[in-house]
């Protein structure tokens, strides 16, 4: 006997100790030699994973690992709102860029008050003469409308599932943000044609602005372009909703998703 | 394995190793099922050797495993393909469905072009914004702020800004005021509580900005904006205070062994 440590995986000599009649040696060194080659070892995982197909059971759905399905279908039709917010992010996107095309940020060309500007007339000319381009125009604000509801109700799921808490703190007030912008997406998208109600939608803004002490003339002059409506106010809303917004969300809608990434999903129990 | 002593699990009924809810049983116990040693112990002749040769050649490669630098994980989770992937589709195409078929059913209406000279009788934002329309609306509550001279202490703009500070300032502090590890609104009545009267308020500030469109006088729909969120908030309190009481009892028990309330 040698000191020296044995070899496990020496097969020959496992052959050897075995003392093994002619055909198991046979059959044996086919079956090493065929296995060498062809890793038949790896078809018996095959075969156990079939085996345990056969015989498969299902992971437990997390109502049943928390005993929650005598109770209640608990929340899960809620658990898609913040991708259904992003998919109608998205439509909005792709056909607000197509209207871009057709769309003009101007207040020329009404001679008397009341008269089509510019804005408008692009707008009607959208409606009326763009091939789909009604339809485009419907998709763009029901995309907005959607994302609107889908970002409130989104944000009702969190506060009532608690999803909100303790490691959680800096995507909720993300979230906040979040709200906020798509508010002033939604409130400068609604100026853009130049309608009445656009106009004195963008009156009220002004005049919050103004009515606040210290930082309210200058906000009202970096947002709407001054204290009256006008030129200005349509370009800045318009470069607002167009250039700013879409960069500025899109970067914080990032974020959002990457830090429940990180920090994985908060669970209802 | 399965004889008379040794009782049959079927992966999670054990009271004992038992947590919440018991462990996730995603495949079948060990125990039940011979391993390639026991199946090598139960037959003869080159069946047997087959097995014997099989067992070490699978803890050949097992040391290998061992050996190298790359690290196995037990990943337990949803498959991100293609489950979550077709799930996602599937979800996605039906939202953009519904989408472009309300677009088509319901499209958007235009109006008159804009005219500086003219005010509209009734001014509107999109309705997502109408909460934040009635904030601004609150100046006959803003008498109660005067002071004694008889001048309102600042202006109802201001006032309404105001008013939009204090409810994003609150809805921010909410998770440095909530603790805990509570996550159902039957844990927490109060919080679902203040929850449901922050959801009413905001319909009850719609309907104030939209006041011309109810024919109930505004000192009513005052009362109303401020009466109704409080009203629910209590409902909803005691409501779920009485479900906690029964409905959650079995649940907390083992909960609670687990993640003890801060």
């Amino acid at each position: 006997m040698s000191l020296k440590k044995q070899d496990e995986m020496d097969h020959n000599a496992w052959l050897k100790e075995q003392d093994l009649t002619v055909i198991e040696t046979a059959f044996l060194t086919t079956l090493i030699w065929l296995d060498k080659r062809l890793r038949i070892v790896d078809y018996l995982e095959l075969l156990e994973t079939m085996y345990y197909r056969a015989n498969l059971q299902m992971p437990k759905s997390h109502t049943e690992q928390y005993d929650l399905d005598n109770k209640f279908w608990y929340w899960y039709p809620l658990y898609s709102l913040g991708s259904l917010s992003i998919i109608a992010y998205l439509v909005a996107a792709v056909s607000g860029a197509l209207l871009g095309f057709y769309y003009a940020p101007s207040t020329a060309g009404a001679a008397a008050q009341g008269d089509p500007t510019a804005a408008y007339d692009s707008l009607v000319m959208i409606m009326t003469d763009v091939q789909f381009g009604y339809m485009l125009r419907s998709i763009h604000r029901w995309a907005a409308q959607f994302m609107v509801a889908a970002v409130f109700l989104h944000m009702l799921r969190v506060y009532f599932t608690g999803s909100y808490k303790e490691p959680r703190e800096v995507n909720w007030i993300l979230g906040i943000v979040l709200i906020g912008l798509t508010l002033l997406f939604g409130f400068s998208g609604y100026v853009l044609p130049w309608k009445q109600l656009s106009f004195w939608a963008a009156q009220i803004g002004v005049e919050m602005a103004l009515a606040t002490p210290i930082v309210g003339e200058w906000a009202a002059q970096l947002l709407f372009g001054g204290f009256t409506l006008g030129q200005a106010t349509l370009v800045r809303m318009y470069i607002l909703h167009v250039f700013v917004l879409p960069f500025v969300v899109t970067g914080l809608i990032a974020l959002h998703v990457g830090i429940v990434w990180v920090q994985g999903i908060a669970e209802p129990h | 394995m399965t004889d008379d002593t040794t009782p049959m699990t079927d992966g999670g009924t054990d009271e004992e190793a038992r947590t919440d809810g018991g462990p996730p049983a995603t495949v079948p116990p060990d125990d039940e099922t011979p391993t390639w040693t026991e199946r090598k112990e139960q037959s003869s002749g080159l069946a047997q050797l087959t097995y014997q040769y099989f067992e070490r050649s699978r803890r050949e490669d097992e040391d290998l495993r061992a050996e190298s630098t790359y690290v196995e994980r037990d990943v337990l989770g949803f498959p991100a393909w293609p489950h979550e992937t077709i799930r996602n589709l599937a979800i996605t195409s039906f939202f953009v469905g519904i989408m472009i078929l309300v677009a088509a059913l319901m499209p958007a209406h235009f109006g008159e072009p804009a005219n500086p000279g003219s005010t509209p009788a009734i001014i509107l934002p999109d309705w997502y914004l109408y909460w934040s329309f009635g904030l601004l609306k609150l100046n006959p509550i803003n008498p109660s702020l005067e002071v004694l001279g008889g001048n309102i202490a600042i202006s109802n703009e201001f006032l309404g800004i105001i008013a939009h500070g204090i409810v994003f300032g609150v809805i921010t502090l909410v998770p440095f005021l909530n603790k805990g590890s509570a996550r159902r609104p039957v844990e927490q009545p109060f919080w679902a509580a203040v929850g449901v009267t922050g959801v009413i308020l905001s319909f009850t500030l719609a309907a104030l900005a939209i006041q011309n469109f109810f024919p109930i006088s505004l000192d009513l729909l005052l009362t109303l904006t401020f009466m109704l969120p409080v009203a629910g908030g209590i409902i909803t309190y005691a409501v779920l205070k009485t479900m906690r009481e029964g409905y959650m009892y079995d649940l907390n028990r083992r909960y609670y062994m687990l993640r003890p309330p801060k």
